[in-house]
């Protein structure tokens, strides 16, 4: 189909770039100064459209930069890494690796952990839905034999780690927190675990041994591997406080042989 | 091939498009609209919230999938990924309609995020009617197709708008969703000629029809979704029924949306209009 992709070709060409929007001007139907200004509305709403569905998955980073700000950083990041997929949630996944390298974001070295972890939770919000725990399962296993079973996470769970506060930098971001906004940078590494108890995405700050264990869950590891990872990690902690509670928030869903 | 409109829709009156904004209102109340769209995309999730409402709504209303991504007359290819996504999606809703637009989207290596329009060709036909009976088989269901309104028209069109559209319903088996604002910002800004483009089409063929509000500015009009619906486009309404019959019609807002009475008060508009072309 050499004509036709041919005019699709240069439309595209006129749309990603604006200096080729007068060459090729001469496709379209009226004067060629005309067709140029009607071009440039095409690659008005590309831009706009883009720069939505990075506001909607970056809230956060929206907010710490400031909207102004936001749309030069969703412009260059367009050029850089355009869309590729026709469903607009899957944009912005380079993000972070954007942010990580762009001059004009370098005084704010947390952002780069910022948008991982807005990515991650932008992931968990269209994430399958987790099946809901069978207790009598395992009531029903010795706890011995419990041991060596591997742990199922929900498939919206995620862990990050991050030398910056970044799920307090989160809460403080929340719509509906009423503390004081304050984050202090200098408070050491964080470790989050990413997760979605039923719709809403929650973010919460995890100790090193949580963390190993399930790092070690996410692995494939049984209990019993990840438990002495975690306690190698962290040798306070206990796992009999922990479990139940990732049991009740479906952050594990299941235990298998 | 009959034009038979698609799943005998008589029924469905008047719907409007669910927009998260408007979630509350459907999850608490059931209010009176006949049937409700949403963009097929907004659902690709494997979970999740969105999901969840669809789930609930459905099964007080009959639900319309309305495609805004696939971008069917890219000559570069379609996204077999985004098809599959659609298949589960549309197997998972059991939806009363599926639609898609008459445009192009990917080329370059890249997807443009937009409703792309196509030279009127027979080459561009060729592609549209492979591609629309390809997705026909896959959906294993007719789709309906929408024309888009545009701000640029091709030199090398061979064909008006309606008469490709008619030729693609003929020879694809598929459906129309007739955009009534589109035909209406097509003629302002290519002075097409929005009557011809519907007495173009089959009696038969249309399965959906499309009302919303546009932006006037001075370089043209600007499809934004974003008001009330225009009196020429009203009128043009009441055109499209006198021709097509009262067939199943959706208010649409993408922009600014506003308070769902805003909503009904304009379906409830359309469906007085509709009622006059109801059989008794």
């Amino acid at each position: 189909m050499p004509e036709l992709r041919c005019l699709q070709e240069s439309f595209a060409a006129a749309l990603a770039n604006a200096t080729h929007a007068r060459t090729q001007a001469g496709l379209f139907q009226g004067k060629p100064e005309d067709a140029a200004g009607r071009l440039a509305l095409y690659r008005g709403n590309l831009f706009a459209a883009a720069k939505k569905a990075l506001g909607s998955a970056f809230p956060i980073t929206v907010k710490i930069i400031g909207a102004e700000f936001f749309e030069g950083l969703a412009r260059e990041y367009m050029r850089r890494y355009p869309s590729v997929n026709g469903d607009l949630n899957d944009y912005g996944e380079a993000l972070p690796r954007f942010v990580a390298e762009f001059a004009h974001t370098q005084d704010l070295p947390y952002l780069p952990d910022v948008t991982r972890m807005e990515w991650l939770a932008h992931r968990a919000y269209y994430a399958k839905d987790a099946q809901s725990f069978d207790l009598n399962r395992l009531a029903s296993i010795s706890g011995n034999a419990q041991a060596e079973l591997h742990p199922v996470l929900a498939p919206s769970f995620a862990l990050l780690e991050s030398r910056w506060p970044i799920a307090r930098i989160w809460q403080v971001h929340q719509d509906d927190y009423a503390g004081e906004f304050s984050v202090d940078f200098d408070a050491g590494p964080e470790r989050i675990l990413i997760s979605r108890p039923l719709f809403r995405v929650e973010v919460t700050s995890i100790s090193a041994g949580a963390f190993r264990f399930l790092q070690g869950a996410q692995r494939g590891a049984s209990i019993a591997r990840s438990l002495d990872a975690a306690l190698a990690e962290e040798p306070d902690f206990d796992f009999a406080v922990v479990f139940p509670v990732w049991i009740s928030a479906g952050v594990i869903v299941g235990l298998e042989q | 091939m009959t034009d038979r409109a698609v799943p005998a829709a008589a029924p469905l009156g008047v719907g409007i498009g669910l927009r998260a904004a408007h979630y509350q209102d459907f999850l608490a109340g059931r209010p009176q609209v006949s049937w409700l769209e949403v963009h097929s995309e907004n659902y690709f999730g494997e979970g999740g919230y969105d999901l969840h409402v669809l789930n609930q709504v459905r099964a007080d209303y009959p639900i319309s999938l309305h495609g805004v991504g696939l971008g069917l007359g890219s000559v570069e290819g379609i996204d077999p990924g985004h098809i599959s996504r659609l298949r589960r999606l549309a197997d998972a809703i059991d939806p009363a309609f599926v639609s898609e637009h008459l445009c192009w989207a990917r080329a370059l290596g890249r997807h443009f995020n937009d409703l792309l329009p196509l030279p009127y060709t027979e080459e561009a036909l060729g592609l549209m009617v492979a591609r629309v009976q390809h997705l026909q088989e896959t959906l294993r269901r007719r789709i309906l197709i929408e024309n888009i309104s545009s701000y640029v028209s091709f030199r090398a069109s061979e064909f008006s708008e309606g008469e490709f559209i008619a030729e693609l319903a003929r020879r694809a088996g598929c459906g129309v969703l007739l955009d009534v604002n589109n035909l209406y910002v097509n003629q302002i800004n290519h002075g097409s000629d929005a009557i011809a483009a519907m007495n173009a089409i089959a009696i038969d063929a249309v399965g959906e029809i499309h009302l919303s509000g546009h932006l006037v500015t001075d370089k043209c009009l600007i499809d934004t979704h974003g008001d009330r619906v225009a009196e020429p486009v009203w009128a043009l309404y009441a055109a499209a029924l006198a021709r097509f019959g009262p067939v199943p019609t959706l208010i649409e807002w993408d922009t600014e949306i506003p308070p769902l009475e805003t909503l009904l008060t304009e379906s409830r508009r359309a469906e007085a209009a509709r009622k006059q072309y109801l059989r008794a």
